[in-house]
């Protein structure tokens, strides 16, 4: 297995206030799969991708990345881990307002020893034409797709993806979820996504469906579905 | 190595937001600039002043007899270890007033520098010093001539120039004869650098006292009675170290006392007119670094405040770019570069300035107070360390803090915008009573907090540079008018004893002087009354500059210094001190003083039984029969009078000085001209700072609120409903930090004149802040507000109305 997730548990706040998120997950992931997180607010899978993706830390458990153990990793070995394995896409796309399309995805490229080319990734993302323009001349879709570009040009094992499709329209969110499929195929990189869309769940190869904190099931997709032909 | 895309960021931030970058790099590039410009012709300057010392063969001491030196007593004074040398003066009173003092060409001891025109080369003609010249509006072709009334006892004249009058007969002759002199030249005395007319002067008169040279011809003209015998020294093996000059200069006193009999002995390393100079700027040199550092310091705050305001501004996108796996240590150093960069050019530009116009300036405040050599500029390795490196390395260490502890937050904080640290628990309560607008803006108040210290922080600086430029000029005032209201007397004569009288060689014939001095010396005057004075200093071994204290011996029932006390049945002496003395030192009634000889070793310890209100000078009062015994005077001894009118029947021969409101008042004139210049630079920099200050710090205020002003405006809050919610939340602030800063910035000031003076200084100026200099400060606070209030008032109207609306998770 490429992502093995052991017994993980997380709580927020003392004494009484104290809430249990996560309360013992396992899960383990090839290398290429898609994975999606389903559950309803307060499930824990946000906290869950927090902690796979090392800007979160677990009370206990464990998280072995391609056979590196996580747990004993200090900020810095974090940091480097994630320089080296993560690719990040956020419901916000979070990008640089003063940097143009194409150099908000340098900044991911910078950070890789084996990027992708950029040239490449813009007109896969349909990005092309507006490789020149700054965020603030883009509509939504389009800082995603640039945000992805920002995250997949590392070329990175991992893909974590914390509700993309959160703040988008009905066609933008596919146009965005075609993207994240193609580029799951295109580079094999795995790929977790969280979501509260039931109907996302066609695309992944694994559906984890967290109810407060817990497994509640794991399914595995004979088949995936296109990004296309998603429904909701 | 790759290039980091982040980087490209720098110009487009510097265009983005040029207001603030311009704002700052202007404050900085003025500063580094004027210090630059002040270190570079300081360290020039002082470059000359050390060399003239070589250069112009300046004398190892002078000394001053009351007749010319014959030729048995010449060559026993140079059997001493020395080479002596005529530097003969006269005096003439100018019909402005002032008082010159003119010397023949020097060729072998204090060689003169040329600095325009000619050396003079005939009778009637004049080389006069260069800033006398400026300071009284003479140039080179001008004449100049001697006054016309000549009255032969106070009435304007200096301390210490009683030649003057005495020498104006002679002058009538010389100089009146042909209307003047003709100015030929501009000329430095090197030992005359600081304008001391006597060595024991309080402070140096740069406009009413000048020097001037004329040739060998005309100085052969004046009347050998009007001259002063000044004799200059060089030591024929010249002490290496100041501790052996200072022992050969005691014992060659000893020396020259068997010799001649001697009026004044000043050793070069007590000479003001010589020493005061290199002191004083090398001491403006540690102010003026001190005002560097202060200066970069609040520039570095300032950068630290919107540094950390741009953290939190890009809070979502750092959190990312930290997910991403950029470390901590990359992000600090993007984020501490333009700061850096900034820094880097203002002190580029700012050394560039200050090599070039502003060093002109600064040697321009110069050579208003001292006559100063011609000076090469010279680079200045140090200055520039200091003002460009030692700014970077400030700079660098204050954001590098700012943005370790800044950054310091995880991923996850930064992607939550949750970036305080402690967490506000609950909103504090307020009562619905309270108008909602108000209610409103205590909570804005309340939510600005921090940004609010900070600019209590920066009002404070500015209100101390703004008190400091805007409180000495009426400060020398009140002093002036202080010492008018508080004299001892309208006159005070100090009476000169014939040396004759005291000629121990020919004892019948001074005692005979003696009795004509006693007779020639006493007065009708009803309102005259006699006081005895003996000269001591401050300990030499004191933390503060040394100086001497006059101590007067007075009347138990004196009529013009009340409650003297009495040392008749105490076991030491009693004394009052003078009000200056007190507030200087920080004396009081029941504390004891120390004070030694003025050349010796003996110390005096005296009680201080009262603070006496007299602000003109550093003095103190006692019994006159137990000053006469303390010092061994004799029962009947007394130096002078004190007199309500003027006395004028007494032998004027007998009169050596009379101290009048011009001689007290002589350290205010030439504050008011030396450092006049430097006040005004003060206001320019205190007001700048203000409004940079507080132009930043509400423009982060407006930033961090750019949302909910977006909001209300969404809600249908007008322009000026916004304005009156945010800016005046801000003014509020403004006028509560400004009033809340005074009294500690009074204080303050105060506290660093009293070391300044204590340190640098002989006599005692107390720095009076009156209500018009608060108001001014007000005003000039006001108006630097107001106009940066427009500025945000716009840039409030200029927020978009879906800046509400993106961007929030």
């Amino acid at each position: 297995m490429f992502l093995e997730i052991k017994e993980i548990r997380k709580s927020f706040g003392q004494g009484d206030s104290r809430v249990e998120v996560l309360k013992g997950i396992d899960l383990s992931l090839d290398k290429g799969e898609v994975c999606v997180l389903l559950g309803p607010s307060g499930s824990g899978k946000s906290t869950l991708l927090n902690i796979i993706g090392g800007i979160d830390s677990a009370d206990a458990g464990e998280i072995v990345i391609g056979g590196e153990p996580m747990s004993h990793m200090k900020e810095k070995q974090l940091t480097m881990y994630r320089r080296r394995h993560l690719g990040y896409i956020f419901q916000m796309y979070n990008l640089i307002p003063n940097l143009t399309v194409r150099e908000n995805i340098e900044v991911g490229a910078y950070l890789s020893d084996r990027p992708l080319d950029v040239d490449e990734l813009l007109r896969l993302l349909g990005l092309w034409e507006h490789r020149g323009k700054v965020p603030s001349q883009l509509s939504g879709g389009q800082q995603q797709r640039t945000a992805i570009g920002r995250a997949v040009v590392k070329n990175p094992d991992i893909l974590l993806c914390d509700e993309p499709t959160g703040a988008l329209d009905y066609k933008t969110s596919k146009e965005i979820l075609k993207l994240i499929d193609q580029v799951n195929r295109t580079y094999g990189n795995t790929v977790i996504m969280v979501t509260h869309n039931d109907a996302i769940k066609y695309m992944a190869d694994t559906v984890v469906r967290l109810r407060d904190g817990r497994i509640r099931d794991t399914v595995r997709n004979a088949q995936r579905v296109s990004a296309e032909e998603l429904e909701w | 190595m790759k290039n980091n895309p982040l980087n490209k960021r720098f110009v487009r931030d510097l265009r983005g937001d040029l207001g603030k970058y311009l704002a700052i790099a202007l404050l900085m590039t003025l500063t580094i600039g004027f210090i630059s410009g002040f270190l570079v012709a300081d360290g020039s300057m002082i470059k000359a002043y050390n060399e003239s010392f070589t250069r112009y063969n300046i004398e190892d001491g002078n000394f001053r007899t009351q007749k010319k030196m014959n030729k048995a007593q010449w060559k026993s004074v140079e059997g001493l270890g020395l080479s002596l040398h005529e530097n003969f003066y006269r005096e003439f009173r100018i019909e402005n007033g002032s008082t010159l003092r003119v010397f023949r060409n020097r060729d072998e001891v204090n060689f003169v520098c040329l600095m325009e025109g000619a050396f003079p080369a005939a009778p009637g003609e004049i080389a006069v010093d260069r800033m006398y010249a400026d300071n009284n509006g003479l140039k080179t072709g001008d004449r100049i001539r001697p006054a016309e009334a000549v009255e032969t006892q106070g009435g304007g004249q200096p301390e210490g120039t009683q030649q003057a009058a005495n020498a104006q007969e002679g002058t009538q002759q010389a100089a009146n004869a042909r209307e003047g002199w003709l100015i030929t030249g501009l000329v430095a005395l090197p030992d005359y650098s600081a304008m001391f007319s006597d060595n024991n002067d309080t402070m140096f008169d740069a406009l009413m006292f000048g020097v001037a040279v004329c040739c060998e011809e005309e100085f052969a003209g004046y009347a050998e009675e009007g001259l002063c015998f000044d004799y200059v020294w060089k030591y024929d093996d010249p002490p290496l170290t100041e501790e052996v000059e200072k022992d050969r200069g005691e014992d060659l006193m000893k020396d020259l006392m068997k010799e001649v009999r001697l009026e004044s002995f000043v050793p070069r390393y007590a000479n003001q007119a010589i020493r005061f100079t290199g002191e004083d700027m090398g001491s403006d040199r540690a102010m003026m670094q001190l005002l560097l550092y202060i200066m970069i310091g609040i520039i570095a705050f300032v950068f630290g405040i919107t540094t950390s305001n741009t953290i939190s501004k890009e809070a979502p996108v750092i959190g990312t770019l930290r997910a991403m796996g950029f470390t901590k240590g990359e992000l600090v150093r993007h984020y501490m570069t333009m700061p850096l960069l900034v820094t880097l050019i203002s002190a580029l530009i700012g050394n560039l300035l200050g090599y070039t116009a502003l060093k002109d300036l600064c040697a321009a405040m110069y050579y208003k107070s001292y006559s100063l050599p011609t000076y090469v500029t010279v680079w200045n390795g140090t200055a520039f360390v200091e003002t460009t490196v030692v700014p970077i390395l400030i700079m660098a260490v204050v954001t590098w803090v700012t943005l370790r502890y800044s950054l310091g937050l995880t991923p996850l904080q930064f992607l939550r915008r949750d970036l305080r640290r402690r967490k506000i628990k609950k909103a504090f309560p307020l009562s619905s009573g309270i108008p909602f607008f108000d209610r409103f803006r205590i909570r804005v108040i309340a939510q600005n907090l921090p940004n609010y210290v900070v600019l209590l922080i920066g009002i404070f600086f500015a209100n101390v540079l703004l008190i400091f430029g805007l409180a000495l000029p009426p400060a020398l005032d009140h002093y002036q008018e202080a010492i008018k209201g508080n004299q001892l007397a309208d006159h005070q004569y100090i009476l000169q004893i014939p040396m004759e009288a005291m000629d121990e060689d020919h004892k019948l014939k001074s005692a005979f002087r003696m009795m004509e001095f006693m007779s020639g010396a006493e007065t009708e005057n009803e309102t005259a009354e006699k006081f005895s004075a003996y000269t001591l200093r401050t300990p030499s071994d004191g933390p503060y500059r040394k100086e001497d204290v006059m101590v007067y011996g007075m009347k138990t029932d004196s009529r013009y210094v009340e409650g003297i006390p009495s040392s008749e049945k105490s076991e030491g002496p009693q004394v009052l001190i003078s009000s200056a003395y007190s507030d200087k030192y920080d004396i009081f009634s029941g504390d004891s003083i120390v004070l030694q000889e003025k050349y010796g070793s003996e110390k005096y310890t005296l009680r201080v039984a009262g603070v006496y209100e007299y602000p003109a000078s550093i003095c103190v009062f006692m019994e006159q029969d137990a000053l006469n015994r303390l010092f061994d005077l004799g029962k009947n001894y007394y130096s002078g009078y004190l007199s309500e009118t003027p006395i004028t029947d007494i032998d004027s021969k007998y009169i050596g000085t009379e101290i009048d409101l011009e001689s007290l008042t002589k350290v205010t004139r030439q504050l008011t001209i030396s450092m006049g210049s430097l006040m005004y630079l003060l206001d320019i920099f205190a007001v700048l700072i203000f409004m940079v200050l507080i132009y930043i710090l509400s423009k982060i205020i407006i930033e961090k609120n750019a949302q909910s002003i977006s909001m209300v405006k969404i809600l249908g809050y007008s322009g000026s409903e916004i304005g009156r919610l945010y800016i005046r939340s801000t003014t509020i602030i403004y006028a509560i930090c400004f009033l809340a800063t005074i009294p500690g910035v009074t204080v303050l000031i105060r506290y660093l004149l009293k070391v300044m003076i204590r340190l640098k200084m002989t006599g005692w100026i107390e720095l009076y802040v009156d209500t018009p200099v608060y108001v001014k400060m007000l005003l000039l606070g006001t108006v630097s507000y107001a106009v940066v209030a427009v500025f945000e008032y716009r840039k409030i109207s200029k927020v978009p109305m879906d800046e509400a609306l993106k961007n929030v998770e």
